[in-house]
């Protein structure tokens, strides 16, 4: 066998892995989507049905839109009907509160990682056995510690506020923050930052206008992978929240339990709406990702 | 270079040290303070697992002092073993087969080829979607007659439409780990992938010069040269897996029996199901031990790896 | 859609007059609707001063309310602001962690009624009966039912929700006479309506046709609900839990007799059940794949409600559940649980506007509107006049109200005892471990959890159990046959 077959063998071979993935990756996601379109008859039939025959955004509009009145039996009523409940847009306040949280928590852990990363790495304020303890921090299962902090949050009134979910999600993630941004400074060499200062500039304006620069595309990779722990973080977000801070995954768990059958169509359209925000951003920043996970592990 | 100061000119050395310690412990301080904020929590813990205390007979600063009967009560529970037994299982299981597929796709898509990007996109999809998601589209996907079993019956031979993923005890936790195999296979794809593509090209180009075929490299040169980030990512997914909850939980609730009870679960079942918080207490301190155990082999592993990485790189760049 | 259908006429001539107060003609007409009963609740609510309350309601039963909601808070200024809608499996959980706390953030709980004592041991529960009386609100349920709402014989509760289980069984087949004809020639005796265990599972066996996708049993059998369908198998068995001093009695033959009932059922039922909960196990009803069962009332309207899409509508007879002759006579007894129910947060800093809000929403005229609703069938009837009401018998037919009313005279709660969730996850976890055959014989399953309820005893109190369990023994109903 020649070379040039052996090439083309194993391209064949690339694309048939690479295919069979793809069908296992893509088909519950496939499934989720074509679902929140069916209407409820669809939902299991046998043969199953991949196509919708008779697709719809009834589902997006029973999750999403205004919660039905039970007085209002016609589309007219519905639509002129005022509600005064929360629950009414539940699960838009949930996206909300989702998104503020863990955006909030996730600006600051990748912030404050990124500084103390910057330390270790020039200045070593942490040993780097502090650092491999650090990481302790985030090994801990939250299961472990969910009954004493939900007493302690209720003794310091931080249960269902936005701060307490924050401080615990910070917590947890910082040591992902600061190992995986600590392998971005590693990278730069010293080497230019000092260059800088001789060239006149400040300390502060060589980070600025060199080192973040150059790390920027590890921050973005930092700052997706902190996102996906916050945002689908379920059990601490559960227990510590009540009717202020409920968050989308908990906000799924509605649908959880007895129902008049399977709401598979309503837990389908909620569903798209929780995955689709993190699928957007890490389909727009993919070319950052692939930089930040080696935590430093390899050397470039 | 990770622990190169930065040289100074001599007279400014003092205040240069001085702006450094300020630095140090201004960038510190936030962490102490948390440190701390956090404290009362262990504290109760360790009053909890210390105290039994029931919520119909007293308030819990009046529970009766038992001390170690809850550790011993936990320590001889053939339940806990059991569910520690069905953790281990499935964080193993689950890293294992995160790692192989992970691994393979990230050997096969390191080199730049056609279809590439969108690839990537798709592979790095699941990591992407919420594992509570997960755990009700496999409610909607895994049963009798479900749209897994039919869509698997078009390729295999054999009448799939009667397996029972989640019903039967047996395969029940295997269907779980499926799921978190799933999920997380991109976070190892991700982290092989960086690995990979971030080899040095030298000392491949050099074997194959040297007539080395393409499993010799990868043998010889390619897997010693990762072999730090192979421990790094099997180490992160294996403690993650053990503190699995969402899935295992919004899936089958530790069910059918107690067939994937696993340590999350029935610590959740102890706590907040039985209201035990005391036993549930008592049950965190010994899986925080015996995690805290596995983390401190993992340091060392990792320590271990990192200072070889390190001693590489510095031959190689004293030779360069 | 079908609900498009029902215009506000027909609604009308159903007799659900309120139903036509649009939001817009609500303002003062809302009182104008409203009963002497009603009118006497809003006159107590007004004294109170209005109040936001915060509540934590099962989703799907919340979206009964908004309007009755709406209303009351016109009238009163007291309105329900910021609703947890959590599900019912975690209700009981999250309801003890506010209790554990001491938490007044809910005013409003919307528990199944076996949490009650639980609940009120641990000091979370406003008795309402000096409430009931200073508004003169008379809380009346069908038979022995009012008890399932006290605990020590004070008033807890506000019911929503009666939740009996009668007997389904499909009548196309049922009455079929060529399968009549089969099974008197396989049995050499007529088909008949089952009157004991052991009949049931005889008709479900001849029934039951996998190949066919017809299954002869659709009760639940999975790890959150197994032990509700155990009770109805103890207690027609002539079996109660404890003795009198508190201690357990689940090795005894009744206990032994019931878990063989129990798991003989696994012979009929679709071999996924034990993963199965209602989500799953509905549809299955509706769409005909279930020859029978003991089921939730709800399920009646859900399938024969007018603007219900169900294939089997009109194929169903509803009637009494069968009962066991093993204690020397014939008893039925029913299960209703989780009869779900709101109680009112004795921490809450608003609980006399909560109790005003819940009352309001259990009068008969409102909670009959809840009950009767035609698209959102999850609340079932309770109130002795639900079962004449023109609108209920509408969404549920008469046979099965009849059904629903004979029922409930006979039926009986899960352990109503302080820790009762505590000693259903025993039960439920050992069950589900038989059902899936990890654990074998009765003796061995029932022994089994005897040892950790013994446990579950000593950590609540035996002395406080032993004060309940006259209370719980008085659940039981009055008659064994209802006539």
């Amino acid at each position: 066998m020649n070379r040039v077959m052996k090439a083309r063998l194993f391209k064949i071979f690339r694309y048939a892995m690479l295919l069979i993935w793809s069908v296992i990756v893509a088909f519950p996601i496939f499934w989720i989507v074509s679902t929140s379109f069916k209407p409820d008859w669809e939902w299991h039939a046998w043969p199953p049905v991949y196509w919708s025959q008779e697709a719809s955004w009834a589902n997006y509009r029973a999750v999403w839109g205004r919660e039905e009145s039970p007085r209002t039996s016609t589309e007219a009523e519905t639509k002129t009907a005022r509600y005064e409940s929360h629950s009414a847009n539940k699960p838009w306040q949930a996206l909300w509160n989702s998104l503020y949280i863990a955006i909030t928590a996730t600006a600051l852990s990748v912030a404050f990682g990124a500084i103390l990363a910057y330390g270790v790495s020039r200045y070593r304020i942490l040993s780097e056995i502090r650092m491999f303890q650090l990481l302790v921090l985030r090994m801990i299962p939250p299961i472990v510690v969910a009954a004493p902090l939900t007493l302690y949050y209720s003794a310091i009134h931080l249960m269902d506020t936005a701060l307490g979910l924050i401080i615990v999600y910070f917590i947890t993630t910082l040591p992902y923050s600061v190992w995986m941004t600590k392998s971005f400074v590693d990278e730069v060499p010293v080497e230019i930052e000092q260059a800088a200062e001789i060239l006149g500039a400040t300390k502060w304006q060589a980070i600025r206008e060199v080192i973040f620069p150059l790390i920027r595309s590890g921050i973005v990779a930092t700052f997706l992978f902190i996102l996906i722990l916050t945002w689908s973080e379920y059990l601490l977000s559960l227990m510590l929240s009540k009717v202020d801070v409920v968050t989308l995954p908990v906000q799924l768990a509605k649908y959880e339990g007895s129902d008049e059958g399977r709401v598979y169509g309503h837990q389908a359209a909620l569903a798209v709406g929780i995955t689709l925000p993190l699928m957007v951003i890490g389909i727009f920043i993919r070319k950052h990702l692939v930089r930040g996970f080696t935590f430093g592990m390899v050397k470039r | 270079m990770a622990t190169a100061t930065i040289a100074q000119p001599k007279g400014r050395r003092s205040t240069r040290a001085r702006g450094v310690r300020i630095f140090k412990w201004s960038a510190l301080s936030p962490l102490i303070l948390l440190f701390l904020f956090l404290m009362p929590v262990f504290l109760l813990q360790i009053y909890f697992s210390l105290h039994s205390w029931t919520v119909y007979l007293s308030t819990w600063f009046d529970a009766e002092f038992v001390g170690l009967e809850l550790f011993q009560e936990v320590l001889t529970e053939g339940r806990f073993w059991r569910a520690m037994g069905r953790s281990l299982l499935f964080a193993g299981l689950s890293t294992l087969g995160c790692f192989i597929s992970g691994f393979i796709l990230a050997l096969l898509m390191y080199k730049p080829f056609r279809g590439q990007a969108f690839f990537y996109i798709l592979f790095i999809l699941p990591m992407l979607t919420v594992p509570v998601v997960i755990a009700y589209t496999a409610d909607m996907l895994l049963y009798e007659k479900g749209p897994i079993n039919g869509f698997l019956s078009y390729f295999l031979p054999g009448d799939l439409s009667k397996f029972t993923w989640l019903a039967n005890p047996d395969i029940a936790i295997f269907t779980i780990i499926l799921l978190e195999v799933w999920n997380w296979t991109p976070f190892v794809f991700i982290i092989m992938l960086a690995g990979l593509s971030s080899l040095p090209s030298e000392p491949v180009e050099a074997a194959r010069i040297l007539g080395a075929n393409r499993l010799q490299i990868f043998r010889e040169i390619q897997l010693p040269l990762l072999r730090p980030v192979i421990f790094l990512a099997l180490i992160l997914r294996f403690l993650e897996a053990m503190a699995e909850f969402p899935k295992t939980w919004g899936l089958i609730q530790g069910g059918p029996g107690t067939a994937t009870e696993t340590i999350p679960i029935y610590l959740y079942f102890t706590t907040w199901v039985s209201f035990d918080i005391s036993k549930g207490a008592a049950m965190s301190y010994v899986v925080m031990v015996i995690m805290i155990f596995i983390v401190l082999t993992a340091i060392y592993v990792l320590r271990r790896e990192k200072r070889a990485i390190d001693a590489l790189h510095e031959t190689s760049r004293t030779e360069a | 859609m079908s609900e498009k259908q029902i215009k506000r006429r027909s609604l009308l001539k159903a007799g659900l007059a309120t139903a036509v107060a649009g939001p817009a003609v609500l303002g003062g007409a809302g009182k104008a609707y409203a009963g002497p009963e009603e009118d006497a609740v809003i006159k107590a609510g007004k004294k109170l001063g209005g109040a936001k309350l915060n509540g934590m309601m099962w989703g799907l039963y919340w979206r009964n309310y908004p309007d009755l909601n709406r209303e009351f808070n016109k009238a009163t200024g007291i309105s329900m602001d910021k609703v947890s809608d959590v599900p019912n499996l975690q209700i009981p959980q999250r309801a003890m962690a506010e209790a554990i706390t001491r938490s007044g953030k809910f005013d409003i709980f919307h528990v199944e009624s076996m949490m009650i004592p639980s609940l009120a041991a641990a000091g979370m529960l406003e008795p309402l009966d000096s409430y009931m009386k200073s508004a003169g609100f008379d809380l009346k349920m069908v038979g022995n039912f009012e008890t399932f709402m006290q605990y020590q014989g004070k008033t807890y509760a506000m019911p929503t929700d009666g939740n009996v289980c009668p007997q389904f069984i499909r009548k196309d087949l049922f009455d079929n006479p060529d399968e009549r004809k089969a099974f008197a020639d396989k049995h050499g005796k007529p088909l008949k309506w089952p009157v004991t265990w052991e009949d049931e599972l005889e008709v479900m066996k001849f029934f039951h046709r996998p190949d066919k996708e017809l299954y002869g049993f659709g009760g639940l059998r999975d790890k959150a609900n197994s032990s509700f369908w155990y009770w109805m198998y103890l207690y027609s068995a002539g079996g109660f839990p404890f003795d009198d001093d508190a201690n357990p009695t689940l090795n005894t033959p009744a206990a032994e007799y019931a878990f063989d009932t129990w798991l003989a059922r696994k012979q009929v039922s679709h071999p996924e059940a034990s993963a199965w909960g209602s989500p799953q196990m509905i549809p299955r009803i509706r769409n005909g794949k279930i020859f029978s069962c003991q089921y939730w009332d709800g399920i009646i309207a859900l399938i024969e409600s007018p603007t219900a899409k169900t294939k089997t509508r009109g194929m169903w007879h509803y009637g009494l559940v069968p009962g066991s002759k093993f204690s020397g006579k014939l008893i039925h007894r029913a299960f209703s649980a989780p009869v779900m129910a709101m109680v009112v947060n004795k921490h809450s800093p608003r609980k006399k506007q909560a109790v005003a809000w819940a009352m309001y929403m259990s009068t008969y005229k409102n909670s009959a509107e809840v009950v009767g609703h035609p698209k959102f069938t999850f609340h079932d009837p309770w109130h002795p006049k639900h079962m004449t009401d023109p609108q209920v018998t509408k969404v549920y037919t008469k046979p099965g109200i009849k059904s629903v009313e004979d029922n409930l005279l006979v039926t009986c709660p899960p352990p109503y005892v302080t820790g009762y969730q505590e000693f259903k996850e025993v039960v439920d976890r050992n069950l589900s471990e038989a059902y899936a055959g990890r654990k074998k014989g009765a003796k061995k399953v029932m022994g089994d959890i005897q040892n950790e309820w013994a446990k579950i005893i000593r950590k609540v109190g035996k002395r406080k159990l032993k004060r309940e369990i006259p209370f719980y023994k008085a659940m039981m109903p009055k008659v064994d046959v209802p006539s």
